[in-house]
């Protein structure tokens, strides 16, 4: 082998060794003032699954008109909810990233939100992601909401929305700019957190075997 | 005279290569396979238990392509599994363009959506590693002959 060549290789070799570091250490970014207080009580715990002192904590934006999401919540998250957040391995945060081409995403995350005070929110987040096609088309989403909800709770549910419109659009305000200081430009996207040291920022989708690897990777260090 | 300025040529392109194939590596294995994971099952031509492995592999595996590029050792060989992964990049980006599928190219980590751009450097990819291997294995028979 030329010298040359060599010296490039041990250069190129060393720079690859000194980047493995940087990114397991990359420590979370400061938070700025939240937008709105009270945009807590839409926020936590009721829109998260598992326990707060989990070793892992995953946060996830979606947009409820985005099929990826759907996908993602319908065979991975929920699969996640069962094996990790209910054994307190993983505690789950839900983040809306309502985006702007799709006009019903904001309408059906003010639902799920609203829902959320009722400690509903699993029960229509699943119902709006299985019934993506017909309401995002229809704009239409009380009857999806309806159709898993006693009617006492959907009238509770829709008197939050009325009564509480402005903390519900601050909720998700919040997760949208919580969501631009993690660099999320696209739907969905998760954050993984060990004990504040960011794991990955990862968009898109995967597999719930390709997750499961992953956080039983991490859990066993 | 002309066969010399040939053969700076491809060593040039050689190593231009390789570079290249360190950087796509340096990135990917700089940041979490689980990132790298999402960017190939966007492409849904895979199915779910080959993607953690190809996703914690693949990486290494085109740092160690790089390298073996930059440095010149098995030129012939390495240039034939650098064309031979590159054609099958470029097929997969073929397909997810005509399947109608709006994802990241996931060639330099996530944020780059598979589109014109991303088709030019790949196909340029593909032309380059394609001269690499073919100008490796003329030099040698050439060699060879004149060895004879």
């Amino acid at each position: 082998m030329h010298k040359p060549a060599l010296a490039i290789l041990l250069m190129l070799a060393a720079t690859v060794a000194a980047a493995q570091t940087p990114s397991q250490t990359k420590s979370a970014p400061k938070a700025s003032p939240a937008p709105a207080a009270k945009a807590d009580a839409f926020t936590l715990p009721e829109r998260a699954s598992g326990k707060k002192d989990a070793p892992i904590v995953m946060e996830v934006w979606t947009d409820f008109e985005c099929p990826h999401c759907k996908e993602l919540y319908l065979h991975t998250l929920r699969r996640l909810m069962d094996d990790y957040c209910a054994t307190g391995k993983v505690y789950l945060i839900h983040r809306d990233f309502p985006l702007q081409g799709h006009v019903h995403a904001r309408e059906a995350a003010r639902w799920a939100d609203a829902a959320a005070t009722i400690g509903k929110y699993e029960e229509v987040t699943e119902a709006l992601f299985s019934n993506q096609e017909v309401w995002s088309v229809s704009g239409n989403i009380e009857p999806v909401v309806a159709a898993v909800l006693r009617p006492a709770d959907l009238q509770k549910v829709k008197q939050v929305m009325k009564e509480h419109s402005a903390e519900i659009d601050a909720a998700i305000e919040k997760d949208v700019f919580l969501g631009a200081q993690t660099q999320v430009n696209q739907t969905p996207t998760t954050k993984l957190t060990e004990k504040g040291v960011i794991l990955s920022v990862s968009p898109g989708n995967y597999p719930y075997a390709t997750l499961k690897s992953y956080l039983d990777s991490q859990l066993s260090k | 005279m002309g066969t010399f300025n040939i053969d700076r040529l491809l060593t040039w392109a050689r190593i231009a290569l390789g570079i290249v194939f360190t950087y796509a590596a340096f990135l990917k294995v700089s940041m979490s396979w689980l990132t790298f994971a999402g960017s190939i099952d966007a492409y849904k031509i895979l199915p779910d238990w080959a993607i953690t492995p190809l996703a914690q592999l693949l990486p290494w595996l085109e740092l160690a392509l790089g390298l073996l590029l930059v440095s010149g050792f098995a030129v012939r060989w390495t240039g034939l599994a650098v064309t031979l992964l590159l054609a099958g990049f470029f097929s997969a980006m073929m397909q997810a363009h005509f399947r109608g599928l709006d994802i990241d190219c996931g060639c330099f980590g996530p944020g780059e959506k598979i589109g014109a751009n991303t088709f030019i450097r790949d196909g340029a990819l593909v032309g380059l590693a394609v001269c690499v291997t073919l100008g490796a294995f003329l030099r040698r028979n050439t060699l060879l002959h004149r060895v004879q």
